[in-house]
């Protein structure tokens, strides 16, 4: 049999076995690892030493030593297959929810916000407005950083400062670049001054884009910090493999409350279909995104539960209240009563979306449910006749496609049932690049009648989620144009409560005043009022404790599995 | 033979140096901007002005051209601009997990296909070679995203299940051990293995065609000896050159089985980097690839004219 190889395969075969060899062994790789603490840890004898490497980060840690005589629990591994990478370990810089997720449990934020929209204290105790543009915020005492570092307002204060300077591009700076000065006149209290009166920066200081971050890692630059994460929360970075993984392990030395599950892996399945598999098979215990298609077939097995819950997304079309016919208030309210949004959430989205009943979603601060707009063709055609519109008037709705789920179907969905109480609607899209610019021009150039657009309310505030789309200072102007109110939205009164909510400091009248702009806004109608998108996600039925929450983040700190 | 070399080598330059300009024009010139890329949706144009300046980009193209090549002859390749990683490290880190899979594949097509290849041609058009040509087509014409997540399916889910196991037999995704190298390497084996296995068949016909196997068989050779010591070993030439190219187009072309197996190479890598407007990265992997093919190239030039020396001469 030997004889049949030429010399010339010979060559080759052994070519490609020696490249082989070759770039296995030259590349080693060495994935990215958490840098060592730079001051070594107090002796700490139940915590796993954390210099050793696992050969395979993918599977459960093996212990170092051999299993001791005595019966020691084997570590709670929970496996999360998620559809994208982290972009970073930056937290100041990453804008993705993947990266949140991940991120956010080794960082934490001054305050947090629960899943169900309530502002609570995390790194911080309390909050206290003590000047018309000066804040102070009291510290927890006895945190410290994982790498040593205690966490305290000279700590605090270095993460602001680097998420001011321009040059360090923190993704997240304008939430805080109304702070001009940032004082620690004690170990435990921050003062932040202010431009102006601006009371949402508290709720700014829950978004995970000013989490605290070790000083002593933000000294050492970019390299360090894109290398390695030191922050003061419930898990460690213990291994980033880029593409593959990222592993996190318990902080054993974590202020609050510890995590039940000792490590959990972020394990990256881009493919929908496979991370279904995973779940499915048990090679996974918990699949992010999946799609809405496949929602009624996994709610029959037993093995799963399908999770659901509401995203900051809400996903609307915007009337320009200035051009004809939508200049009238009847007209929007008919569009309104017309467009059959159960009907949308339903069919197009296989019930995995919610139908909008105000212009922000329930997790976000100040919500106030309003009374749906439900279908009413009759009522729908009496408004329009009673403005004076024909029957098969002409209107433009622009649309995108492909940016937001099923957005072109829901364009065309629009489009139909306006059919119905009279109104031509034709369909016009844009490439998005194009888009944005085009339905938000400045007043000059604009020519849009409707236009459909998504915003999310990443703050998980209403100043955010109404002051950028309803306040008339947010008028677009200039070229690319800047300010959201693509509707030219302008009622003093609602202009009024949306500036008062941004000098209130008392978080109940705060919300009061959040309910009555947005009755204001519902019964002006300036918008479609949509849909907000929902995630969906499969968790094994032995995992217990998992929080998914609407800022779609996963949270595992309190989650345990059998 | 030492001067052919020089020469072959140095026609390396141009061919690296068109394909960097390639690379870079051709990313510049699709649509989408990687500073919007790395702001994220509602970032402010304050953020992404500073992003650009950093990245260079207001630069006119040519300057970002030779400041590129520049800081590349002098080994630098450039930083992720999305994690923040070095280009070259982050491409040595996927390639061997790329190298690996593309070679088991490649023995996986190889074994397969030679062997249906040998069957068909011993008996054409029975119904072994019919057997066998059927499932050379089909190997080129399923997806392979539909091979891989049916194979998924399988192995994972509906196998496990009938048999009341726990866990899966081989792990859906990731790498890391034998197991989960099985499935990536039947998927990305298929479309190679129907082609080696049409090949084979095609040289063996015109080789069992020729006057010395006849003479063979005439002066009472084992017909076993016929096939394989005589027919096979001529035969396998082309197939073994096909072998090679296949094996750079495994290399590049594992994209799909990677996506779908979450394997992690470089074809994921890039696939990832081109959605993120990656520019260092992207081309960093092209450039890293295109050295890749004019090296296998090199090499197998040289040998040729080692093995034949009416190349050298030519």
């Amino acid at each position: 049999m030997s004889t049949i190889w030429t010399k010339r395969s010979f060559v080759i075969v052994g070519l490609l076995v020696a490249l082989t060899l070759i770039a296995t062994a030259c590349a080693a790789p060495e994935p990215t690892k958490a840098p060592e603490p730079t001051k070594p840890p107090a002796a700490q004898p139940t915590q796993p030493p954390a210099a050793t490497k696992a050969p395979e980060p993918t599977k459960a840690p093996e212990p170092t030593k051999p299993p001791a005589p005595t019966a020691t629990p084997r570590p709670k591994v929970l496996n999360i297959v998620s559809g994208t990478d982290i972009e970073n370990l930056m937290m100041h810089r990453v804008t993705s929810s993947p990266s949140f997720t991940v991120l956010q449990h080794i960082y934490e934020t001054l305050f947090q916000i629960t899943p169900d929209g309530k502002i609570e204290p995390l790194l911080a105790e309390e909050f206290k407005a003590t000047g018309p543009t000066e804040y102070t915020v009291k510290l927890r005492k006895g945190v410290k950083f994982t790498d040593g570092t205690p966490f305290n307002a000279a700590a605090a204060k270095a993460n602001f400062d680097w998420v001011l300077k321009v040059e360090n591009k923190a993704a997240y700076r304008s939430l805080v670049d109304t702070v001009t000065d940032v004082k620690a006149p004690a170990e435990d209290t921050i003062v932040l001054t202010t431009k102006e009166p601006f009371s949402p920066i508290q709720i700014h200081l829950t978004h995970g884009g000013i989490a605290m971050v070790s000083p002593a890692l933000l000294a050492k630059g970019e390299d360090a910090l894109a290398a390695g994460a030191i922050g003061t929360g419930p898990y460690k970075l213990k291994e980033w493999k880029k593409g593959e993984a990222v592993t996190l392990e318990k902080n054993n030395d974590y202020w609050g409350a510890k995590a039940i599950i000792d490590t959990v892996v972020f394990k990256m399945v881009k493919e929908d279909g496979a991370r279904l598999v995973a779940v499915e098979s048990g090679d996974a215990d918990v699949a992010v995104r999946v799609p809405p298609a496949e929602m009624a077939r996994l709610k029959t097995n037993k093995d799963l539960d399908v999770n659901v819950t509401d995203s900051l997304r809400t996903i609307y079309i915007f009337f320009n209240v200035e051009k004809k016919p939508f200049d009238d208030k009847r007209v929007r309210q008919a569009v309104n009563f017309c467009v059959d949004k159960k009907a949308i959430v339903d069919k197009l989205f296989l019930g995995a979306a919610r139908a909008s009943d105000a212009p922000i979603v329930p997790a976000v601060f100040g919500y106030a449910q309003q009374k749906a707009y439900d279908r009413d063709v009759a009522k729908a055609q009496a408004l329009l006749k009673d403005a004076g519109i024909a029957a098969g008037t002409k209107v433009v709705l622009h649309h995108p496609t492909g940016r937001y789920v099923q957005d072109a179907l829901v364009a065309d969905a629009v489009r139909s049932q306006l059919k119905d109480c009279g109104l031509d609607v034709e369909l016009k899209t844009l490439e998005w690049a194009q888009y944005v610019p085009a339905v938000r021009a400045e007043r000059a150039t604009n020519t849009t009648q409707f236009a459909m657009l998504g915003w999310g309310t990443v703050t998980g505030d209403a100043d955010y989620g109404l002051y950028s789309l309803f306040h008339k200072a947010n008028h677009p102007k200039g070229s690319p144009p800047v300010g959201f109110n693509g509707s030219f939205y302008d009622n003093a009164k609602v202009n009024e409560l949306l500036e008062k909510g941004r000098t209130e400091t008392d978080l109940k009248k705060r919300a009061e005043l959040y309910a009555e702009a947005q009755k204001l806004m519902w019964d002006d109608a300036p918008w479609l009022f949509l849909y907000s998108e929902v995630q969906v996600t499969a968790i094994r039925k032995n995992v217990t404790g998992l929080v998914v929450h609407p800022q779609e983040r996963l949270i595992t700190f309190k989650a345990d599995k059998k | 033979m030492t001067r052919y070399i020089i020469r072959r080598i140095l026609l390396i330059i141009p061919v690296l140096f068109g394909a960097s300009i390639l690379v870079f024009t051709a990313l510049r010139l699709a649509p989408g901007d990687p500073a919007t890329a790395l702001a994220g949706e509602q970032a402010t144009p304050e953020l992404v002005a500073q992003i650009r300046q950093d990245m260079g980009l207001n630069e006119p193209l040519p300057v970002q051209y030779l400041i590129y090549v520049g800081k590349l002859l002098q080994g630098d390749w450039g930083r992720s601009t999305k994690t923040h990683g070095r280009v070259v490290e982050e491409i040595m880190l996927r390639l061997p997990n790329t190298v690996l899979l593309a070679t088991t594949s490649l023995a996986f097509a190889a074994a397969i296909g030679i062997l249906l290849g040998i069957l068909a041609s011993i008996k054409p058009y029975s119904w072994v070679d019919g057997g066998s040509m059927t499932m050379a087509l089909l190997g080129v014409s399923m997806p392979v995203f539909w091979l891989g997540l049916m194979l998924m399916a399988f192995f994972a889910v509906i196998l496990p299940r009938a048999l009341g196991m726990q866990s899966p037999i081989f792990p859906p995704t990731g790498s890391g051990t034998w197991q989960h190298l099985v499935m990536p390497t039947i998927t990305l084996a298929m479309n190679s293995m129907a082609i080696l296995a049409r090949m084979t068949r095609a040289t063996m016909l015109e080789v069992l065609r020729q006057d010395y196997v006849r003479t063979g068989r005439a002066k009472g050779l084992r017909e076993r000896a016929v096939i394989f010591r005589h027919a096979l070993r001529n035969a396998l030439i082309p197939v073994v050159t096909i072998m090679g190219l296949q094996f750079g187009i495994l290399l590049s072309g594992a994209v799909l089985t990677e996506t779908v197996f979450a394997w992690p190479g470089i074809g994921r890598l890039l696939v990832d980097s081109i959605s993120y407007r990656d520019y260092p990265m992207v081309q960093g992997i092209i450039l890293f690839i295109a050295i890749g093919f004019t090296f296998v190239n090199l090499v197998v030039d040289v040998l040729y004219a080692f093995l034949d020396p009416r190349i050298r001469y030519a």
